[in-house]
């Protein structure tokens, strides 16, 4: 039995799982929160279009990862490989992302003279279906984020990412950092209707980063039961110094400590002039988000049988 | 319509690497990167004194249940009548999918820098216009011609043994259901058609 690094996908690919799931994410939660919560439509906007942005450029570091980028369209011919499933996601995804900003835009006054070139009929219909959108694209943004996980699940001889443990890891971080760049977002702007939601998001964040250490529980606690190529990922990874700091400690502990301490004692996320804490506790959020899905593909070791 | 597949008798492999040799003329692959569709690993076991050699050459299985077809997004790796899995290098977006699902480490990258090698030495011979990535074919070319792959004829000590699995008169046949012969992984459902008989 020998174990042996994939040497196949890089940073560019974990850039790409990266920003998928903080797109999905972000959208997938900024659609909810216009459902049920009611939320100022101008961070709306900005939070939609960065989403939109976010697998934009995900995008284009897995094109540029590509041998043949510019046949990427014969991707969409092999239904059972995960990546039509993720072409299908990704372009549900801009559809409803771009349909369900459209109304929202309006509120930015240098925006106006460019919608207003849509004809009135479709932006009316915009505008009549735009809850209706924002549900739909709740789903899209979910499915985004789970297939980032489900692409790298997909590989028989990796023990470590051959696990249903990994979509779940990869979804539950992604809406981490989805929740913290909305809580970023709405602890940034000057907006008092933005900020009036930030307690919100970071109840959730803090839920989603305990869910996320439950999971990698499970998971790691899987991964060291047999002397495995998963064993040998999780003894990769215990030995990683920025894994264990970076991602562990300042990416889950450190703002899941900040966050409750806010939750419970400070309030900090309700006035705006002690919100740097939450401010730090959202960026090392993204940070972690990063190095999590950096640290699960350098782990990745293929176990074969000679 | 056969079902080709391939028996490797270990007790016989030297590790001369003809084989290697042999699949990379015969096929263009890209040796100037140490790329190669077969490869003779030559491993050592046990703990000394009782210490042995052992050299196990490996290539695609061409397996029933494959994993790279099922990750392959654009369909380019397909199998053919003959069960050989094949690559449609036309339609190969290089995404690497294939190479990660492949429990057996048979494919690699034919990239950009290859191509150009490759078009530098064999000039209009080329067999690798665009890049790709690139796995064993059981020399599907020699086969339509009614020749074995080229490790096959190559092999100085009759270690690779192929045929179609299906004839019952055929010696691949015969030492696949000998129970001497065992698949790699088998754990995995892959369910490969190139067999091994340990030494």
């Amino acid at each position: 039995m020998t174990f042996v690094h994939q040497e196949v996908w890089h940073w560019q690919i974990a850039t790409y799982l990266f920003l998928g799931g903080l797109g999905g994410a972000t959208f997938a939660i900024s659609a909810v929160l216009h459902l049920f919560e009611g939320c100022d439509r101008k961070m709306l906007s900005v939070a939609v279009m960065s989403s939109i942005a976010f697998l934009v450029i995900g995008t284009v570091f897995l094109l540029a990862d590509m041998l043949q980028p510019l046949k990427a369209i014969y991707a969409l011919t092999n239904p059972r490989s995960w990546i039509f499933w993720g072409v299908v996601f990704i372009n549900f995804y801009f559809i409803a992302a771009i349909a369900y900003v459209i109304p929202l835009l309006e509120e930015w006054p240098m925006l106006q003279p460019i919608i207003q070139k849509i004809p009135a009929p479709i932006l009316g219909l915009l505008e009549r279906f735009n809850k209706l959108v924002a549900l739909g694209g709740s789903a899209a943004g979910f499915l985004v984020a789970i297939y980032t996980g489900l692409l790298i699940s997909a590989a028989p001889a990796i023990n470590f990412w051959n696990t249903p443990a990994l979509p779940l890891l990869f979804v539950i971080s992604g809406f981490s950092t989805g929740a913290a760049f909305l809580l970023l977002l709405s602890m940034l702007s000057s907006n008092p209707g933005a900020h009036a939601i930030s307690a919100k998001l970071e109840q959730l964040d803090a839920m989603l980063i305990v869910t996320e250490l439950i999971i990698l529980g499970a998971y790691f606690n899987f991964a060291m039961f047999l002397p495995t190529g998963a064993r040998a990922s999780a003894e990769f990874l215990f030995h990683s110094p920025v894994f264990i700091v970076g991602f562990f400690v300042t990416g889950l502990l450190v703002p899941l400590i900040i966050e409750t301490w806010g939750i419970f004692f400070s309030g900090h996320s309700e006035g705006k002039k002690s919100g740097l804490p939450i401010i730090l506790a959202s960026a090392l959020v993204l940070v972690g988000g990063y190095l999590l899905r950096i640290y699960v593909l350098k782990a990745g070791m293929f176990q074969y049988p000679w | 319509m056969a079902r080709y597949g391939m028996v490797m008798d270990m007790r016989t492999c030297v590790g001369c690497q003809a084989c290697m040799a042999a699949c990379s003329t015969e096929n263009q692959t890209p040796f100037w990167s140490e790329k190669f569709r077969t490869h003779v690993e030559d491993k050592e076991t046990g703990t000394f004194p009782d210490v042995r050699r052992v050299q196990l050459p490996r290539l695609c299985m061409h397996c029933e249940n494959t994993p790279c077809l099922s990750a392959c997004p654009t369909g380019a790796t397909h199998m053919d009548k003959n069960g050989i899995v094949l690559v449609n290098y036309d339609r190969c977006i290089g995404c690497y999918a294939c190479c990660i699902a492949c429990p057996y480490d048979a494919r690699y990258a034919y990239d950009g820098e290859d191509v150009s090698r490759e078009r530098e030495l064999y000039g209009k011979l080329v067999s690798h216009e665009v890049p790709h990535v690139d796995k064993c074919t059981f020399c599907v070319q020699r086969l339509n011609e009614k020749l074995e792959p080229a490790c096959v004829a190559t092999c100085p000590t009759h270690t690779r043994i192929f045929g179609d699995l299906d004839d019952r008169k055929s010696e691949v046949h015969k030492l696949a259901l000998s129970g001497k012969a065992q698949a790699l992984n088998q754990g995995l459902g892959t369910a490969p058609k190139v067999f091994y008989i340990p030494s």
